[in-house]
């Protein structure tokens, strides 16, 4: 494959973070639960591909093995359980919102400027393929931060969760060609048994408080 | 002693915790379950003992193809887990038995309890063993998971909404932490090459100071807020008094009095690999600055507090923030007074929770204007709440006053670091003086109200003798016993591990 230029490999890679960041925004802007679902679905799958196409430029075999987890872990299994849970809910959209869609847009821009700031004194330590891959990862997880604060609803905090998770397996493949296996699978693990636990309660908080809007979770005062 | 028993030692250690919660899930009737609770607890203790010596031989051990190290650190730790661990199987005894007497829940439902508290066990002891960072990440989410639905167990609407706080927190908390993981792999990867072992603890430390200071420095700003969300320093702090309230006592228990300690070790243990890397100057200045600001919001929300166990939730962070500004400040001094402070107050506060759920039990309130009385009412419990309220206010001769002290003489010695404030600012001692005696005063006011006074109409009067007042009445005594003096392997325990700290 002579076209395959180290130049080229890079902007592939760069490609398919950058649509890693762009489905971000799509989640961000969307108010419908299933479709931001759907979405996160898709941010995974880009995820894998983006994994997988690492694994195949450096020849790392472990990285395959990850990609493939992403691909059951967080493309099938939770965005299952997920649609189970909104089926059972009964409001399927953020009605309200803390910070309005546009305002949120324009956050997650700054926020993806911050990150750059942030990593660009030690993103020329980088390996050369993945260099920007890092600076994108930290805004994704930046950006999953901040929509765990600005929406409501238990279902959309939980995929800004997944989200932040995401995009530091996005760091951990563009900074070092994944982590030490035990530590990936690990982390896997963690992650979904934390979707699943949220899962359960959010079926709790709606038998109990009759809502997963979190806001009326304010029993409790100091 | 032999290199077999280390090894049995350490694998009966991770699989005591492990195979119980299995079991828990297996075998039905309470008492059984408490058999398995104990038998495992044991086990544990146990093999922390043989370790300990082994540490003390050789300095570390470590097994498992390195998947394992264990040193005096590690050791304080383990001790802290297995000493509140027992006191907390004992207290569950009584406690939980009640809890299905009254039919509060399902006696079904103690499996699951008990599956949780050995799973949380687990993952205490596996952050705490563990050589990798990476793996122990994975063991203090792991906690979080264990830990949520425990808090939640009474399925009330607080805590519920308590439980799901805390998940929240924590996991975002803690997927800050990660990123941290990840750069700390970023730097080694390129000073070791690209090795599986690029995250242990044993070769980071070798090194350390090859590693690229900007790097480092990035990593443990996202370690030290991840797992400061643990420790429940104060921008991070707000799931803990609704988590320590809405909890059952012994899980309260084990949160305040472990599970904060582990998380303080995760930190320290990144500290002393970020400190040969970065500076001790810079790291430390950031655990002593956020654990003094920690130090002295708790203390003045300590003032307004109604309800007894928030109380002591914010009384936990005041303890963690002055035990940060222990070990921020650093030298022999410093980091001796945090262990001991760690320590002191995981005795303390367990205590303080069990005599809360006595209280819980018998007023059926959390308020402490309603709880009068306790001497005629509960005398054991009073003499508990009296003996860990005086404690955790830091009174002399209790043994909390001293660690108190010693941290206040490290921090009026050396300063803050000084890549944070200018050299010779006394403003920080005096801060934490004042802090402190605000803190005594709220803390020893609400007490003092509760135990003394004529109890409420229609209270059952008298304390009947129970399984659950064996850890009250152990803590309590070795509370006492720690003002007259300090045993010497606990002194030799936690001057190895302030060696280890303060190696540069």
């Amino acid at each position: 494959m002579a076209w395959l230029t180290p130049h080229i490999a890079t902007q592939i890679v760069d490609f398919g973070s950058a649509m890693l960041l762009l489905t971000c925004f799509a989640i961000v802007a969307q108010r419908r639960l299933s479709a931001c679902v759907d979405l996160f679905a898709l941010q995974s799958l880009f995820l894998a591909m983006t994994a997988a196409l690492v694994a195949f430029f450096t020849d790392t075999r472990h990285i395959y093995i990850a990609a493939a987890l992403t691909v059951v872990v967080k493309v099938i299994v939770i965005p299952r359980v997920l649609k189970g849970v909104i089926e059972r809910l009964n409001v399927t959209r953020e009605l309200v919102m803390k910070v309005n869609v546009p305002a949120s847009l324009l956050i997650c821009g700054a926020l993806v400027m911050l990150a750059f700031f942030i990593t660009e004194p030690i993103i020329p330590f980088g390996h050369l393929l993945t260099r920007d891959s890092l600076a994108i990862a930290l805004a994704i997880v930046l950006i999953g931060f901040f929509t765990m604060i600005a929406r409501q609803k238990a279902v959309t905090q939980l995929i800004a969760f997944l989200m932040m998770e995401n995009g530091l397996f996005l760091g951990a493949t563009a900074a070092t060609y994944g982590m030490p296996l035990i530590v990936e699978l690990g982390v896997f693990f963690d992650v979904l048994v934390a979707a699943l636990i949220a899962g359960i309660y959010t079926n709790r908080l709606q038998d109990t408080f009759d809502s997963v809007d979190t806001t009326r979770l304010n029993e409790l005062k100091a | 002693m032999t290199g077999q028993t280390v090894m049995l030692a350490v694998s009966l250690l991770l699989l005591a915790p492990l195979v119980a919660g299995c079991l828990s899930l297996l075998v039905s009737g309470s008492r059984w379950l408490h058999v398995t609770n104990l038998i495992s607890i044991g086990t544990l203790v146990g093999a922390e003992m043989v370790i300990a010596r082994a540490v003390f031989a050789q300095g570390s051990v470590t097994a498992f193809a390195d998947l394992v190290y264990i040193d005096a650190l590690s050791s304080v730790i383990l001790f802290i887990i297995g000493t509140v661990g027992l006191a907390c199987s004992l207290y569950i005894r009584s406690y939980m038995d009640e809890q299905v007497a009254r039919g509060v829940i399902a006696p079904k439902r103690l499996n699951l309890f008990f599956f949780l508290f050995h799973m949380f066990l687990f993952a205490m002891v596996l952050a705490t063993v563990a050589n990798s960072l990476g793996v122990q990440w994975v063991a203090i989410e792991a906690t979080t998971l264990a830990t949520t639905f425990l808090i939640a167990f009474w399925r009330r609407r607080e805590s519920l909404e308590a439980g799901w706080k805390y998940l929240i927190l924590c996991s975002v908390g803690i997927s800050l932490a990660l990123f941290g993981v990840v750069l700390m792999y970023y730097s080694s990867l390129r000073v070791l090459g690209d090795v599986s072992a690029a995250l242990n603890i044993t070769q980071l430390q070798q090194v350390a100071a090859q590693l690229d200071p900007h790097i480092v420095k990035l990593a443990f700003i996202f370690l030290f807020v991840g797992y400061g969300t643990k420790v429940g320093l104060v921008p991070m702090h707000s799931w803990l008094p609704d988590a320590y309230t809405e909890a059952p006592a012994p899980v309260a228990a084990m949160l305040a009095g472990v599970l904060e300690t582990v998380a303080v070790y995760a930190i320290l243990r990144c500290r002393g690999i970020a400190d040969q890397a970065v500076s001790p100057e810079f790291t430390g200045g950031l655990l002593a600055l956020f654990g003094l600001i920690s130090f002295t919001l708790a203390a003045f929300f300590i003032l307004v507090q109604h309800n007894y166990k928030r109380l002591f939730a914010y009384s936990s962070i005041e303890h963690m923030g002055l035990a940060m500004v222990g070990f921020g400040v650093g030298g022999t001094i410093g980091n001796f007074g945090g262990f001991f402070h760690l320590v002191n107050h995981a005795f303390a506060k367990s205590l303080a929770f069990f005599a809360a759920g006595n209280i819980h039990r018998r007023f059926k309130t959390v308020e402490i204007d309603e709880v009068r009385g306790l001497t005629t009412v509960l005398p054991w419990t009073a003499m508990a709440l009296l003996i860990s309220g005086l404690a955790l206010a830091a009174l002399p001769p209790f043994a909390l006053f001293n660690s108190e002290l010693q941290i206040l003489t490290a921090l009026s010695s050396s300063g803050l670091p000084r890549e944070w404030t200018q050299p010779g600012t006394r403003f920080p001692v005096v801060l934490l003086l004042l802090c402190g005696v605000v803190a005594f005063a709220g803390l020893l006011y609400r007490i003092t109200g509760m135990v003394w006074g004529s109890a409420p109409k229609g209270i059952v009067h008298g304390e009947q003798w129970s399984v659950g007042h064996i850890p009250i009445v152990l803590l309590g005594s070795v509370l006492v016993g720690f003002c007259l003096a300090l045993p010497d392997f606990m002194r030799e325990l936690f001057e190895a591990a302030s060696a280890l700290l303060a190696r540069r």
